[in-house]
């Protein structure tokens, strides 16, 4: 039985209702984040879990228990909150002992368990100062160290890096990996930011509007995405999406270039329509117009590592990444092709993955394709 | 705070914002010492009438010629002016601590409670701040004559001891008291109690001190009431003294402005110190 399960878990806020009947559940141990676009309801999720919002219908159980009508105190979890939420008037230290304060801890055994968590995570010089003395990340140490200070079951982390530089929340994913190790205690982190989920989580639950569109392992997730929308939300830049069809001779045909039909081979109906998926990594571009999806590279991009083409295919735009060795300008006419590597194919009608297994292309480089 | 006016960013046209120039920070200086000085001059004139003598007390010379302490010796022997006092400071300082605690209460149940009728109850509450004093008079004499209190400090007291003032003040400032850092300590483990006590009013300071300054100067200059009650001047606060030296046969200019210097010093002295503590704890309470 997992840690936390959640069965048909519905919320509606007056006569809306922001969470459509959810089903999912947290192993302990396990680090799971949970992302989608924002309004999706993330934090109405987290937020239930806490008991800081109430439950419209469904049910919570920690541990095994139902605790729908349990205060937030008695849940057994901590929360880390976006803004940090720290008491104002309070030093470091204080901050931190605050739980344990209400917990009628003895002074004296209340210190030293402040001064170990502080030592935890370097915030021993810190402890006289006050919130507003501290940087964006010490104060979201401190937020850290208030919630692990009662040794919870379980850490419930809303958008907890959002409000950092680039450089700090690069080190606190770090950290809180690290953490999580050291402490072992059942994790949740709520992000919209798709590279902080992909990087942290265990197991990766994706939210779109009040529903759950896959729950997996990041690289399954990435690798498999049951859905347009997780397609074209995890990833970045964004995988391709193109309507298609299934060609006379079994081939792909996209809608942007009818005339033409690559390999590749997919258990449909000839005829039948179908969105594929084509993710920039496994996009090959010929060096001429002649095969392919015909396109003018309008833009590239250099992320130092590797470089994106961004390449416009009459109306539409397609990414692609460009081969190291590629001498490719910008204005240039080249052809891009599907393939070989993974392609996927989703419902026209339900956005939804139309073969469980990998519809990989079976394509054979030819002469004018270059493999990145 | 009055500085502000000159300061660049009260002025409302952007344009201006950058660099406000001389001149304008000039008159707008110039008029507020002039400002500054009307409201200090009735001041001047109470104290420096205070210490004319009798035959001198209508002169108009900005500067006394001769100054005596006749009036506060008379004033001081003819009325009980320090019993008076210390029963101002009794009735303006527990009317303050109670209007303050249950503001902070009635306010935490109006900003953090939704219940049936709040909205209703916070209406009425606001309503009875429109009501004036004269409507409630009568109805207020009758019920501590009715429980036997009349001339009593603590009939001075009973009518205050909740005002919707202090209720709607402190309500506003909960309402927008940051609900996470609340959220935070009902995780934490924290009671309404502990959330109202440890975490909302230790950084409500500013707004308190100066509620707290504004209850005590209103009470401490209150006039209908305490003459409504009083009978003897051993009961009485210090207002209803100063009234003493208007008699039928004329007002005693003197004594009447030495007694009043009297009555209005504390005032000033409270002030001086709180402000001081206002803008202190205005700047060290700052939520984020
Ligand atoms: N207190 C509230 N009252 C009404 N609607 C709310 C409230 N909180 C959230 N919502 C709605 O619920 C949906 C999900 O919100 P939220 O969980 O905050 O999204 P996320 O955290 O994923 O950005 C949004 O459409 C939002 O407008
Ligand atoms: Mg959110």
């Amino acid at each position: 039985m997992a840690y936390v399960s959640i069965r048909e878990l519905r919320k509606s806020y007056d006569d809306t209702e922001a969470l459509h009947g959810l089903n999912l559940g947290f192993e302990e141990g396990e680090f799971v984040v949970i992302v989608g676009p924002s309004g999706c309801g993330k934090s109405t999720l987290l937020r239930m879990i806490a008991g800081l919002e109430s439950v419209t219908s469904g049910e919570i159980a920690i541990a095994g228990q139902v605790v729908n009508d349990f205060d937030p105190a008695d849940r057994g979890c901590a929360m880390v909150f976006q803004n940090y939420a720290l008491y104002p008037h309070m030093t470091v230290a204080a901050n931190i002992g605050y739980p344990l304060k209400l917990a009628k801890l003895p002074r004296t055994e209340r210190d030293a368990r402040v001064r170990q968590v502080a030592e935890i995570l370097g915030l021993t010089p810190y402890l006289d100062r006050r919130p507003k003395q501290l940087s964006g990340g010490q104060r979201q140490r401190v937020a850290m160290g208030r919630a692990i200070v009662r040794e919870p079951r379980l850490f419930l982390f809303d958008e907890p890096l959002s409000n950092l530089d680039a450089k700090m929340r690069v080190q606190m994913r770090i950290e809180l990996r690290r953490l999580h190790r050291q402490l072992s205690a059942t994790s949740v982190l709520v992000t919209h930011d798709q590279i902080e989920a992909m990087t942290m989580a265990d197991r990766l639950v994706v939210m779109n509007s009040g529903r759950i569109e896959q729950i997996g392992p990041p690289s399954e997730v990435y690798a498999r995405p049951a859905s347009t929308f997780v397609a074209g939300f995890l990833g970045s830049p964004a995988m391709n999406l193109f309507t298609a069809r299934i060609g006379a001779e079994g081939g792909i045909q996209c809608d942007l270039a009818p005339d033409r039909e690559f390999p590749g081979r997919l258990d449909l109906a000839p005829g039948s329509a179908f969105v594929l998926g084509v993710r920039p990594e496994d996009m090959s571009i010929a060096e001429t117009d002649t095969s392919g999806l015909p396109a003018v590279l309008d833009l590239i991009e250099d992320l130092g590592g590797t470089r994106i083409a961004h390449c416009r295919v009459g109306e539409a735009f397609v990414t692609a990444v460009l081969p190291r060795e590629s001498r490719l300008r910008e204005g240039a006419r080249l052809g891009l092709l599907p393939g070989p590597r993974q392609l996927h194919a989703f419902s026209l009608e339900t956005g939804l993955r139309l073969t469980s297994t990998a519809t990989a292309g079976t394509l054979a480089p030819t002469e004018s394709v270059t493999v990145p | 705070m009055t500085i502000d006016a000159t300061l660049p960013g009260a002025m409302p046209r952007p344009a201006r914002r950058a660099r406000p120039a001389r001149w304008e920070a000039g008159i707008g200086h110039g008029l507020m010492i002039l400002t500054a000085l009307i409201c200090v001059f009735p001041i001047y004139w109470m104290i420096v009438t205070s210490l004319r003598p009798e035959n001198a007390i209508f002169s108009t010379r900005l500067w006394p010629d001769t100054a005596s302490l006749e009036n506060y010796a008379y004033a001081l022997r003819a009325v009980p002016i320090r019993q008076m006092l210390v029963n101002t400071f009794i009735v303006s300082f527990t009317v303050t601590v109670i209007q303050l605690v249950t503001g902070i209460l009635a306010g935490y149940a109006f900003a953090r409670w939704r219940f049936r009728g709040s909205a209703l109850f916070f209406g009425a509450i606001a309503l009875t701040w429109l009501v004036p004093l004269q409507v409630v008079m009568i109805p207020n004499y009758l019920l501590v004559s009715r429980l036997g209190m009349i001339d009593t400090l603590g009939a001075l007291i009973l009518p205050h001891v909740a005002s919707a003032f202090a209720i709607m003040l402190l309500a506003q400032s909960m309402r927008s008291f940051p609900s996470e850092v609340i959220e935070a300590a009902r995780m934490d483990g924290a009671s309404h109690a502990h959330i109202l006590w440890q975490v909302i009013v230790p950084n409500l300071r500013g707004t308190l001190a100066s509620l707290a300054i504004l209850i005590f100067i209103s009470t401490w200059n209150e006039y209908f009431w305490p003459l409504l009650l009083s009978r003897t001047p051993e009961n009485s606060v210090v207002q209803i003294g100063l009234q003493m030296f208007i008699t039928s046969e004329g007002t005693q200019w003197g004594p009447l402005m030495a007694a009043s210097t009297m009555a209005s010093l504390p005032i000033l002295l409270i002030y001086l110190v709180l402000q001081r503590q206002v803008i202190a704890s205005f700047m060290k309470s700052g939520l984020r």
